[in-house]
């Protein structure tokens, strides 16, 4: 059984197949990444998954639990986290706000907790705090952590959002085009700290545009075109695929590179 | 695989400014500002006093500047211009003060000090001039008996330089702890508030049942529309909705008669029920939908007030008779009785509300809970796949919020010892709203100083101006000064205070911390005028 089982999932929008009949697997402890050229459908896959669209038909199945229907804060605590292509930062809360926000869904304080100070709620806001710390330390961040998230450089903000989504503690982390807008030397940075989240054990899935950050840490890809799959595989086979070039590149492209 | 080593170090090495502790150091530096305007306006308030207040049959006034005249020992006359002559020297300090910070220049610490000095003394000169009043008041004020405009004016004196012999005395640690400073300030002088005023009863009246009550809305409303970003233009639904909980199980109206003490929490909790029932539907609603659907439900409610809701809440004359609290020794050997119509205890009472509810909001506002509203305030969608249950928590803003005006308006009835639909109107909602946004969005201690400012305005200066006026027009030969009804024009104020705000200062008086940020670094989306000025 694969950690999450897309189960060939339809949105409609009107008359629109913005994803349509999608089908694939991600395994525990691998990157996969989900390219395609713009508008094939990868970030709406992605709110299909995380719950933010409602979905038109097909499945949806995470530790073999079907995520049909559930609220996006539901399919976070079962352990899917997510950024967005467009950061979306709290910006007016410091980079630990914005991380101990991310831990919400691990803490135990109750209304009356909240309001009356409680010792128990003292306690875990002090442990929760130093695990936000944590968190920024792992990603390079701790030299931030009372800097307001929207007064950071974008690659960091980037960064702080990975570091949001890592807070919740989840096992399939999702990141939406984490290498756009960055510098080629932040690219690089990047990578190792996938791959690093990969070896601490995470489950990563990605949409990414920068052919050498896919081809470079990903075990496997599934490539989307017009909201339907049209590959699948190590990114070798993908390399190769001549649909994958038609796409890319227009349709003859691969007889021309083939006859080349 | 790149090298692993360059994940730790941030590859932007930009000096970003310390943002954090500037603006909690600018926040403070506006509690150190708030707490000098403060003493000024009292002192100066207190010296002018006697231009607003009517002459007494014998000719002679209530100002400590007719001690000048009258006083037959000397004693206050050389106190007086003391005080006079100390109290200009003040004010022209703290002017040239305000220039210096303004030009950024520094001064010296010891300039405070001599402040702080000058402060003590037209404070020591004010306590000998009260000394004067209350022992000797025949020989200072020939036959004027302890007279009630007198006696604010020396308390309101006393009262300024005093602060301002705080402010600058301590001006070191007002500055780093400006939180603090302003609790402390606000519960020393507003528990002697009433021991203050003694001789003028209606002024604690206001203080209980103007300025107490629209602090503990402002503090409601400001969890709704500060913390969680949700603008709710019906908050006075929810006060009617305490006041006539309350109200029906203390009266004849139902023959139940539960003790004041109990009937505060079960008003609380009837209001936060409705702010719940309220929300459940229609929370799914963003910004001005949610707007609309709100000040529906705030003129809902005082209608099927006045329209005798299955016959329970009395029609357009409401529930009268409601029982006066009793103090809560009631029935046993230290019986007081109940309050009646003392203003004292009522004023005490909601100052104790008011504490009890700003320490639990402080405690919210630092917990999971807090930040919870604060990430919805800023991205909704973020925040719920962040894993924020969206919907829970909004209704909980919205159920806290209501809670605290329930406390307000169960307060509310047993003080007026009556409730009627006129006590709910729009205009509370506006109030409460003009109160919020001119103290500062998001920040307990800004809405608190906006709750204040605006029921002073509104319900003490607007019906006194009359009066004022019209002795002023006497004493300058205008007399149509006298003539105008000035609580009229209370709408007005709203409208200027509120495009004025806006205007010069949008994130409040006190800005809460995030609000500062975004003040100084520019809003979201940049004003045309910038983009029409590069085109």
């Amino acid at each position: 059984m694969a950690l999450l089982e897309v189960d060939g999932i339809v949105k409609r929008f009107g008359g629109l197949f913005a994803v349509n009949d999608v089908s694939f697997d991600v395994d525990t402890g691998q990157i996969v990444s989900m390219i395609g050229p713009n508008g094939a459908g990868k970030t709406t896959a992605f709110n299909c998954i995380t719950g933010l669209y409602p979905l038109s038909g097909g499945d949806v199945r995470f530790k073999d639990v079907s995520l049909l229907g559930m609220q996006p804060h539901r399919i976070t605590r079962l352990g899917i986290s997510r950024t967005f292509q467009n950061i979306r930062l709290f910006s007016y809360m410091t980079a630990v706000d914005n991380v101990m926000v991310g831990e919400h869904c691990r803490m135990h304080a109750k209304v009356w907790d909240d309001l009356l100070h409680t010792r128990r709620a003292r306690k875990e806001e002090r442990a929760v705090e130093a695990r936000a710390l944590g968190t920024l330390r792992r990603l390079g961040l701790e030299r931030y952590a009372d800097v307001y998230a929207r007064n950071l450089p974008y690659g960091l903000q980037r960064r702080l959002e990975i570091a949001r989504a890592l807070a919740s503690g989840p096992t399939l982390l999702l990141l939406d085009e984490p290498a756009a807008g960055l510098n080629p030397q932040e690219k690089v940075e990047l990578m190792g700290v996938i791959s690093r989240l990969r070896d601490d054990g995470l489950t990563i899935f990605l949409i990414e545009h920068d052919m050498r950050v896919v081809m470079g840490i990903s075990d496997r890809i599934v490539v989307l075109d017009y909201g339907e799959k049209i590959a699948e595989g190590t990114p070798k086979e993908v390399r190769e695929n001549p649909r994958v070039i038609d796409a890319y590149l227009g349709s003859g492209a691969s007889e021309g590179m083939r006859s080349a | 695989m790149p090298d692993q080593s360059d994940i730790a170090e941030p590859q932007a090495r930009v000096d970003l400014p310390d943002t954090g502790t500037q603006t909690r150091r600018a926040e403070s530096a506006s509690v150190f500002w708030l707490v000098v305007v403060g003493g000024v306006l009292l002192m100066l308030l207190a010296w002018l006093l006697p231009w607003f207040v009517e002459q007494t049959a014998s000719g002679v006034g209530h100002s400590p500047m007719d001690v000048i005249v009258s006083a037959p020992t000397g004693v206050g006359w050389i106190a007086i211009w003391a005080l006079g002559i100390g109290m200009v020297l003040l004010i022209a300090g703290v002017a040239y003060d305000a220039f210096a910070v303004n030009s950024g220049r520094v001064e010296p610490f010891r300039w405070s000090r001599i402040r702080a000095g000058i402060a003590l003394f037209c404070a020591a000169c004010t306590l000998l001039v009260l000394v004067l009043v209350t022992s000797r008041s025949e020989l200072v004020f020939g036959s004027v008996s302890a007279n009630a405009l007198t006696d604010n004016a020396v308390w309101m004196m006393l009262a300024g330089s005093l602060l301002l012999a705080f402010a600058y005395g301590l001006r070191p640690w007002v500055t780093s702890h400006g939180g603090l400073a302003f609790t402390a300030v606000a519960f020393v002088i507003g528990g002697l508030f009433p021991l203050m005023f003694n001789q003028a009863p209606g002024f604690v009246v206001w203080g209980a049942q103007s300025a107490g009550i629209y602090v503990l809305l402002a503090l409601g409303l400001n969890v709704v529309v500060g913390f969680a970003g949700l603008l709710d233009l019906g908050y006075a639904a929810f006060f009617a909705i305490g006041a006539y909980t309350t109200a029906s199980m203390a009266s004849a109206n139902h023959g139940l008669h539960l003790p004041f003490w109990v009937l505060i929490f079960i008003g609380a909790a009837a209001a936060g029920l409705f702010g719940a029932i309220l929300g459940a539907p229609t929370l799914r609603l963003r910004g001005d939908y949610l707007a609309i659907v709100t000040l529906g439900f705030g003129e809902i409610v005082p209608d099927m007030a006045q329209n005798n809701l299955f016959g329970a809440t009395g029609g357009p004359n409401g529930i009268s008779g409601v029982d006066s609290p009793a103090f809560p020794t009631h029935g046993s050997s230290l019986d007081f009785g109940i309050f009646g119509i003392n203003p004292r205890p009522y004023y005490w009472t909601i100052l104790v509300l008011i504490a009890l509810v700003v320490v639990l909001l402080r405690n919210v506002e630092r917990s999971r809970l807090g930040r919870a509203w604060i990430a919805i305030r800023e991205d909704e969608v973020a925040a719920s796949a962040t894993g924020i249950n969206t919907v829970s928590t909004k209704l909980l803003a919205f159920s806290i919020g209501a809670s605290v005006s329930g406390f307000a308006g169960a307060f509310f009835g047993a003080m007026l010892s009556s409730v009627t639909p006129d006590n709910f109107q729009f205009a509370v909602s506006v109030t409460a709203l003009t109160t919020v946004v001119l103290g500062g969005i998001g920040n307990i201690t800004g809405v608190v100083v906006g709750a204040m400012l605006v029921s002073f305005v509104i319900f003490w200066v607007l019906p006194e101006l009359q009066g004022w006026m019209g002795t002023l027009g006497k004493n300058i030969g205008v007399q149509s000064l006298g003539t105008i009804q000035y609580s009229d024009y209370k709408f007005v104020v709203y409208g200027l205070v509120l495009i004025s705000i806006m205007l010069l200062r949008p994130s409040g008086l006190l800005p809460s911390r995030a609000r500062k940020v975004e003040l100084e670094t520019g809003a979201e989306s940049e004003p045309l005028a910038a983009v029409q000025e590069r085109a």
